[in-house]
């Protein structure tokens, strides 16, 4: 126990309070808020028992960010992200995008990469990503064009025609990710995407993942219930509690960008890794 | 990796050193099977075996089935016009039914039990009753085989309903879907596969209780024409008729196996591609 209130209060000590963190060296660290989430509590009822399963939820994110979410199971971090992404509505509280709030689901705005990669099986990849256009009634010719971009920008231009159950569970996630940034949304959403796939690819596509934000440019929200994961990929970690979750810390990852496997290897990495598993299982 | 490697690539190996794949070695046990059947169906009554009276040899049958095929012809026109008629309202109601129970939680609460129990019943014992109240016609033959495949088509499709990925549907809502889009793009043809597997144990069940209505009691059809040969004791032409029900429950299950074919693998994924551009 000791330990653990002294590891945590050597990251606050280095980055000051938790919620005004801004990594100075990140080149969209003056940018405005992408993200605004205020006041929020959620509570549900299942057969008259009523369960608070979010309390007290303020955060916000700036543009271009990387921000990942954690917390033990059950935690809510899953709601939350369904929060954000206007498929839940919170009980109270407040969530806007880019200074406007956010009531229904808004691809324009905000798109959204599941665990599972929920590709339509009876679409190609090129169809199923050019599926929120076609939603919106955008012409064909320009729905193709960028579908085709976005699937460029995810390295599958080559697999366009092929269709989900031809693709790997990586290659799924990569036309799921191209699915979510098809409109140019500036926030993506992740709900714990790797979480199906074996370690070795897990890790392959962090590094994609981090390829791909680095040249979209996009803020993400990344749901995981993988610390590594989460320290590897972020520029910040928001850690829950266990039900109901509340905001326990948000932890600066400080560590150089871009990010290698043997960062994982180092002291500070181990550090990070450490002072948030202990709030999470206190 | 290199622990991967060695796993799938030994028995790869020896598969290909065995020559012969397990996929051939089946087709050729099928069709030396039904070859043997085929044959023994020829030579046994043609030796004496069997009384040519219980199993008419092959080529007597085939011989009878050529001399009346018109009466056959006939007879067998009536059948499928039944049988037609009886997958509309079989496999038609079934499947929305069957979609409708299965996506609406309370109506699958209350209904699918009631349903389920209705299945154990043995249908055939309320055949006289259809005919006391539709007559001995079609008319009969065509409710009677449409309520005996309802039941199995509405439990088949409720299932496929209840599975539909609601992740899916989640997706289509997350990327901005209103309710109808995702009726149209999402649940329907997510459940096609569902449905074609329902169609196809609905139409057999279809075929059956026309033919099965026929025997009992009818002025017409394949089963009618079965069950008069077989009281003037004329086997060839039992068998004959036999020859063609089984032809026409054999062609149905095919029919739909290539249509679920075409929609699992390349012709059904163009056309589930195409459509939403079409539509636009």
């Amino acid at each position: 126990m000791p330990r653990m209130t002294e590891a945590a209060a050597s990251i606050r000590k280095r980055h000051g309070s938790p919620m005004s963190l801004v990594g100075p060296d990140h080149p969209a660290a003056d940018a405005g808020k992408t993200l605004e989430v205020r006041d929020l509590d959620h509570t549900y009822s299942v057969n008259g028992k009523t369960t608070q399963a979010l309390k007290d939820i303020a955060f916000d994110v700036s543009a271009g960010r990387f921000l990942s979410i954690v917390g033990p199971s059950g935690c809510g971090k899953s709601s939350l992200l369904m929060m954000l992404a206007g498929l839940l509505t919170p009980s109270e509280g407040v969530i806007a995008v880019g200074g406007r709030p956010l009531t229904k689901p808004d691809p324009t705005r905000v798109g959204v990469v599941f665990q599972d990669a929920s590709l339509f099986p009876w679409l190609t990849a090129r169809r199923n990503v050019e599926f929120p256009l076609f939603l919106r009634g955008v012409d064909k010719a320009l729905r193709r064009e960028k579908a085709e971009e976005a699937l460029a920008l995810v390295g599958l231009e080559r697999f366009a025609d092929s269709l989900p159950h031809e693709l790997s569970g990586g290659m799924k996630q990569r036309v799921s990710i191209a699915r979510g940034l098809v409109q140019d949304p500036p926030i993506l959403l992740m709900d714990e995407p790797f979480a199906a796939l074996d370690e070795q690819t897990r890790i392959t596509m962090g590094d994609e993942l981090l390829r791909i934000w680095e040249k979209a440019r996009k803020t993400i929200v990344f749901v995981t219930h993988g610390l590594s994961e989460a320290i590897y990929l972020s520029d910040e970690v928001l850690v829950l509690s266990g039900r109901p979750g509340r905001i326990l810390d948000r932890v600066v990852i400080d560590l150089p960008r871009p990010r290698s496997l043997d960062m994982m290897a180092q002291p500070r990495f181990a550090e990070l890794r450490e002072a948030i598993w202990h709030m999470i299982k206190a | 990796m290199a622990y991967d490697q060695s796993v799938t690539q030994v028995p790869r190996g020896r598969d290909a050193s065995a020559g012969m794949s397990l996929e051939t070695k089946a087709r050729i046990c099928r069709y030396a099977i039904i070859a043997a059947v085929i044959a023994a169906w020829e030579i046994v009554p043609r030796l004496g075996l069997v009384p040519r009276l219980f199993l008419p040899s092959l080529s007597s049958t085939l011989a009878v089935l050529a001399a009346q095929s018109g009466d056959f012809a006939i007879q067998m026109l009536v059948t499928l016009q039944e049988v037609a008629m009886a997958l509309v309202f079989a496999c038609g109601f079934g499947i929305l039914f069957g979609l409708w129970v299965g996506s609406t939680l309370t109506v699958r609460k209350a209904l699918l039990p009631v349903v389920s129990a209705l299945f154990a019943v043995p249908l055939v014992v309320l055949y006289p009753l259809f005919t006391a109240w539709f007559g001995i016609g079609s008319a009969s033959k065509v409710v009677f085989a449409s309520v005996y495949g309802l039941l199995p088509t509405v439990l088949g499709t409720a299932a496929g309903a209840q599975t539909i990925d609601r992740q899916l549907t989640q997706a289509a809502r997350s990327m901005g879907a209103t309710r109808l889009q995702q009726i149209l793009w999402v649940t329907l043809p997510a459940s096609v596969p569902t449905v074609l597997a329902s169609f196809r144990l609905g139409g057999a069940l279809v075929i059956v209780g026309v033919v099965v209505a026929e025997m009992m009691m009818s002025s017409a059809g394949i089963g009618f024409l079965l069950s008069k040969y077989r009281t003037q004791l004329n086997s060839p032409g039992v068998f004959a008729a036999i020859i063609l029900i089984l032809a026409l429950a054999i062609g149905f299950d095919l029919a739909v196996q290539a249509i679920e074919r075409r929609w699992t693998a390349g012709g059904g994924r163009n056309k589930a591609a195409r459509r939403p551009a079409d539509m636009s």
